[in-house]
């Protein structure tokens, strides 16, 4: 198929999704479309070779481009184009995939659900009163809702494993520095990173590889090759997994439960060597990244000022504070200003010592349980990706600690900066159950291999009780 | 006054000697239009990424050991967070509890208390922020964005000095160790220097240290000299007073000679340092270290003292010519070309230095300068004559001796062309010739006068008293 | 530690942003309580001594020192809110505080 149809059929999905009122996108257009695909095109007849010829990915609205705006669903980038394309855009196209929109995200990546985006919440692709977890909820919905087959998300907490999970499609976060951050707005630099979401392992791990690997641009970008699985794993003889008894609370849902029981008897089946393993500070992961994530949030938002770029207002005093202050202000949403208030709380004098070295350090020891785990030859872990199906708009708005603690399973992994993914294997009254995997560092490899036998054995679908 | 003693210490920003920017690849050039050295990352747009210059950290490197300190081989760095138009990311990259040297001395001569040792308590490394200009454009602040980025080090004194006088001082020999280090052009003028003072008194025998002030916008050696005076005055008349010396800035205003706080209510800033999650820790090895220190050239104080103690010159002239980096370089060319090192001292102190001040150059090859020396030294040519051939020299490069021939600047020597002269003078002056015999020896000069005139200022002063006594009796 | 309204103020400060009166006291509850959820890291008891974690790499990879100028893809103009002469523009007043 043409790139030219292929932005033919694309631009329908979208317009469909659009008129569904999924508000899945922030942007799109028919003309980028067709203008991106002449390009794909003349560059496959002059004979290159394209790894993701014309394969449509949708991007979330927190990756810089130079030919679509980037509004990180705010109001104050409302309009913002970027003078510069990011290192995972950049490697996309040269790969020849059709960047199909800007997906819609919870304002600065801040959120699990969506809801707090500028622009109006996404809707579950398969509930419309429900949502599609966050913050990279947009592209999570399109892959699911089929516009298409994958997409690029950011997680500094879970953000894509969590909607991967609810939306019932794959969401692969790569250990940290794998995917370079330079055109990545930052929101947590310590714990952000460029995820993919797939259709199935194979799309998403296409992806991974295109966008993985060194950049000079990223200081904290490692020095490895890009993510390449292996093909051919039949089956998992000689794998050890291991299931930490933190996350299996006797009190699980009990639809996650059931698809957790069967992803682990399959697993079993192919030939795994199951054990019990123990993490012991897991329940502080959640606090301690929100003492984290928010005061590095203080900092890189510190440049939305209204100065250089982005929308401006001032206040009635006309002074240069009038100005910062009116523009955040107004520009910022409430959960996006809980979250540089309470990160700028916790760096001030007199309280850094007690929240964020402490953080650190907890940190640490969360980082520590995973390695000695690990350490003791166990080759992945298996654990729910959330504690609950999707839940309902509206339902976790009121209280923010109740939205924060629906990454009770994902936000160790961003701490560690360990590889972990989610998989779809089933359904629970009609909405998508996820399986976590978490990986060694830099174990990506291994991660996928094994997710895609899984894959193959556990139908993603199927009613799980 | 001798109440109350004077603490000061100082803080210098300098400038690196880099071509591109601390952490973007944007030229540091100055001058160019607003708003041209600029990428993502000096900008501060969102995404962007700062990676650090290599030659920085060389240089600072450079530069913390030249000033004696302990160079750390793991070091971070750190956020500083405050909102300031030319400020584009609303935080500055430095370095805060990690810095990348700490524990240096740079002793200077005080004139009131001799031989002073001042510790630098760290040098760390940052980024600069951009340009503010309050009176381009009427009601607004225009930002510039060329200087954003661009690679300082920090340096911090110990509170070690005691009189305005000799802050200044100290400065001196701070610069000149810089300069030799070629980390910085150090010019305050052109801003690659910037010094903030602080300062504050105690009655004289206590320990304790009183409230500290600082001090900014002080754009050369001598008006931090003169702020320092100001605000010492300022704080014994507050604590006489009986009122009390409040924590605050001041600016000092050249014009008046004053100083006066900040408008700003002090509000002192909450920089909430913590390490900057983009960067991964700075890492230096011994080897990398021992590298830095063989390519620091010998530092001024050490090249002075070997051109005292091993060239034999004196301190004054030793101290001249150690002064500058290329001088002292020059003068020992000069020395390596043959000419005897106080003559070529004294000629590199004088002319030489004239020129170099003026042009920034040498305009006369060191071999040509030290042929010259030796013609002056034989006798070939006088003092005054030689310094007229240094001067054509100067303007078109030739052969000294050549120059001096066709000057007709040659010292005429000749014994016979000599006694020509005396005689002619002794029988065109019988009294004088009489009252010399007589007794009046120191009639002598007048003699040694006619004769030049009558040579023409051609014939060696040296050469013409021996036969005048000689002829005389 | 709780937080109140002067520290909630004080952080609005540091960080300019506005908090309209009316908004204030939620903003108060909803902080105090996200507070109060961080702080059971106060629980932790066997953190003494614990490197901090950091991923990326162990050391950071350093730059030659090379101009390169960006290639901007858009001038500054294009996304500056005020622009003149060459300037991004702001209001003069409460800007010279660290300047004579």
């Amino acid at each position: 198929m043409s790139a030219g149809a292929v932005a033919q059929e694309t631009g329908a999905a979208l317009a469909r999704s659009d008129a569904d009122g999924l508000n899945a996108t922030l942007y799109w257009s028919q003309e980028w479309l067709d203008a991106q695909a002449g390009v794909i095109d003349r560059r496959a007849s002059a004979g290159e070779t394209l790894p993701l010829a014309a394969i449509p990915v949708a991007l979330k609205d927190n990756i810089v481009t130079t030919d679509a705006p980037t509004t990180c669903a705010s109001r104050i980038l409302e309009g913002f184009v970027a003078s510069y394309e990011s290192t995972a855009s950049a490697r996309l196209r040269s790969a020849g995939a059709l960047i199909a929109c800007k997906s819609n995200l919870d304002e600065f990546a801040m959120g699990s659900s969506t809801e707090h985006s500028a622009f109006g919440r996404v809707r579950h692709p398969l509930d419309p009163e429900r949502v599609p977890g966050g913050s990279s909820g947009g592209s999570a919905a399109l892959v699911a809702a089929g516009v298409v087959p994958a997409a690029l998300g950011s997680e500094t907490g879970g953000s894509v494993r969590q909607p991967a999970s609810f939306c019932g499609v794959v969401g692969v976060k790569p250990t940290y520095g794998r995917v370079s951050r330079y055109g990545l707005v930052a929101f947590g630099s310590s714990l952000d990173c460029v995820s993919v979401f797939g259709r199935t392992v194979s799309d998403a791990s296409r992806v991974l590889e295109v966008i993985s690997g060194p950049d000079p641009l990223d200081a904290t970008s490692l020095d490895m090759d890009p993510v390449r699985p292996a093909a051919g794993r039949r089956d998992l003889a000689g794998v050890r997994i291991g299931l930490p008894r933190e996350y299996f609370p006797p009190d699980l849902d009990a639809g996650i439960r059931a698809g957790l029981d069967r992803t682990i008897a399959a697993v079993r089946a192919l030939g795994a060597e199951i054990v019990d393993v123990s993490l012991p500070h897991t329940r502080y992961a959640v606090p301690t990244y929100y003492i984290i994530a928010p005061a590095e949030a203080s900092a890189n938002l510190a440049r939305f000022d209204g100065v250089r770029y982005g929308q401006r207002r001032v206040g009635p005093e006309g002074d240069i504070r009038s100005l910062y202050r009116a523009t955040r202000g107004a520009g910022f949403g409430p959960e996006v200003r809980r979250r540089v208030l309470v990160g700028t709380y916790v760096l001030s004098a007199g309280y850094y010592d007690a929240y964020y070295r402490k953080a650190q350090r907890v940190r640490g020891l969360i980082a520590a349980d995973f390695a000695a785990v690990f350490g003791t030859g166990v080759d992945l872990l298996l654990t729910p990706t959330t504690p609950t199906t999707a839940f309902r708009a509206g339902e976790k708005t009121a209280d923010p600690v109740s939205m924060y603690l629906a990454d009770i399973f994902v936000s160790a992994v961003n701490l560690a900066g360990l590889p972990a993914l989610s998989l779809p294997v089933g359904r629970s009254e009609g909405l998508p159950v996820g399986a976590q995997l978490i990986a060694p560092s830099r174990r990506d490899e291994l991660m996928l291999e094994v997710a895609a036998v899984i894959e193959r054995t556990v139908p993603a679908a199927e009613d799980v009780r | 006054m001798s109440d109350w003693e004077t603490v000061i210490g100082l803080e210098v920003h300098m400038q690196l000697r880099t071509r591109s920017k601390m952490f973007c690849a944007c030229s540091t050039a100055f001058g160019d239009p607003p708003n041209t050295n600029v990428c993502p990352v000096c900008l501060g747009l969102p995404g962007a990424l700062p990676v650090p210059n290599a030659a920085a950290i060389r240089l600072g490197a450079q530069a913390a050991l030249a000033l004696g300190c302990t160079l750390h081989h793991e070091s971070v760095f750190a956020r500083k967070n405050y909102f300031y138009p030319d400020l584009p990311k609303g935080y500055q990259i430095s370095q805060f509890d990690r810095p990348l040297a700490t524990d240096g001395t740079v002793h200077f001569d005080s004139a009131e208390r001799g031989r002073v040792a001042v510790t630098i308590q760290r040098l760390h490394l940052e980024e600069d922020a951009g340009k503010s200009l309050h009176d381009r454009v009427p009601g607004r602040t225009a930002v510039d964005l060329n200087r954003a980025g661009v690679p300082l080090a920090e340096i911090v004194s110990g509170p070690d000095l005691r009189t305005p006088a000799e802050a200044r001082a100290w400065l001196t020999v701070l610069r000149q160790i810089l300069l030799y280090t070629g980390a910085s052009d150090c010019s305050m003028e052109e801003g690659s220097l910037r010094v903030d003072a602080n300062l504050s008194i105690r009655r004289t025998g206590d320990a304790a240290l009183g409230t500290k002030t600082e001090i900014k916008n002080m754009n050369s050696f001598a008006n931090v000299e003169r702020a320092l005076e100001a605000e010492r005055t300022r704080q014994i008349g507050l604590v006489e007073s009986g009122k009390q010396v409040r924590q605050v800035t001041l600016l000092f205003d050249a014009a008046s000679g004053a100083v006066r706080p900040t408008r700003s209510k002090e509000e002192s800033h909450d920089y909430r340092y913590f390490p900057d999650p983009d960067l991964p820790p700075l890492r230096l090895t011994t080897e990398w270290e021992q590298q830095q220190r063989t390519a620091l050239p010998e530092l001024p104080e050490a090249r002075r003292r070997r051109f005292a103690d091993v060239l034999g010159l004196a301190p004054y002239h030793a101290g001249v010519v150690s002064s500058d980096r290329p001088l002292a370089d020059y003068f020992e060319a000069v020395v390596a070309a043959g000419a005897d090192p106080r003559a070529a001292a004294n000629w590199v102190a004088g002319d030489v230095m004239t020129g170099y001040n003026a042009d920034g150059a040498f305009a006369v090859e060191p071999a040509r300068l030290a042929a010259l020396i030796g013609l002056e030294r034989d006798g070939v040519v006088s003092l005054q004559a030689a310094r007229r051939v240094f001067a054509e020299l100067a303007a078109a490069d030739a052969d000294p001796r050549a120059v001096a021939e066709r000057l007709g600047l040659v010292q005429v020597r000749n014994a016979d062309a000599l006694s020509a002269w005396v005689d002619e003078v002794i029988a065109a002056h019988p009294a004088e010739t009489a009252r010399y015999r007589g007794g009046e020896t120191k009639l002598i000069g007048f003699f040694v006068g006619r004769v030049m005139k009558l040579s023409g200022g051609k014939a060696d002063p040296k050469g013409v008293q021996p036969v005048l006594k000689e002829r005389l009796g | 530690m709780t937080i109140g309204r002067d520290q909630v103020l004080h952080a609005a400060r540091l960080a300019e942003i506005a908090v309209d009166e009316h908004e204030l006291d939620a903003l108060v509850t909803q902080m105090a309580r996200i507070v109060a959820y961080v702080e059971q890291l106060d629980e932790v008891a066997d953190d003494a001594g614990v490197a901090p974690y950091a991923g990326g790499p162990a050391e950071v990879r350093l730059r030659d020192d090379v101009v390169r100028p960006a290639a901007l893809a858009h001038p500054v103009s294009d996304m500056a809110p005020e622009f003149r002469q060459g300037f991004f523009l702001v209001p003069l007043r409460g800007t010279m505080e660290d300047e004579a």
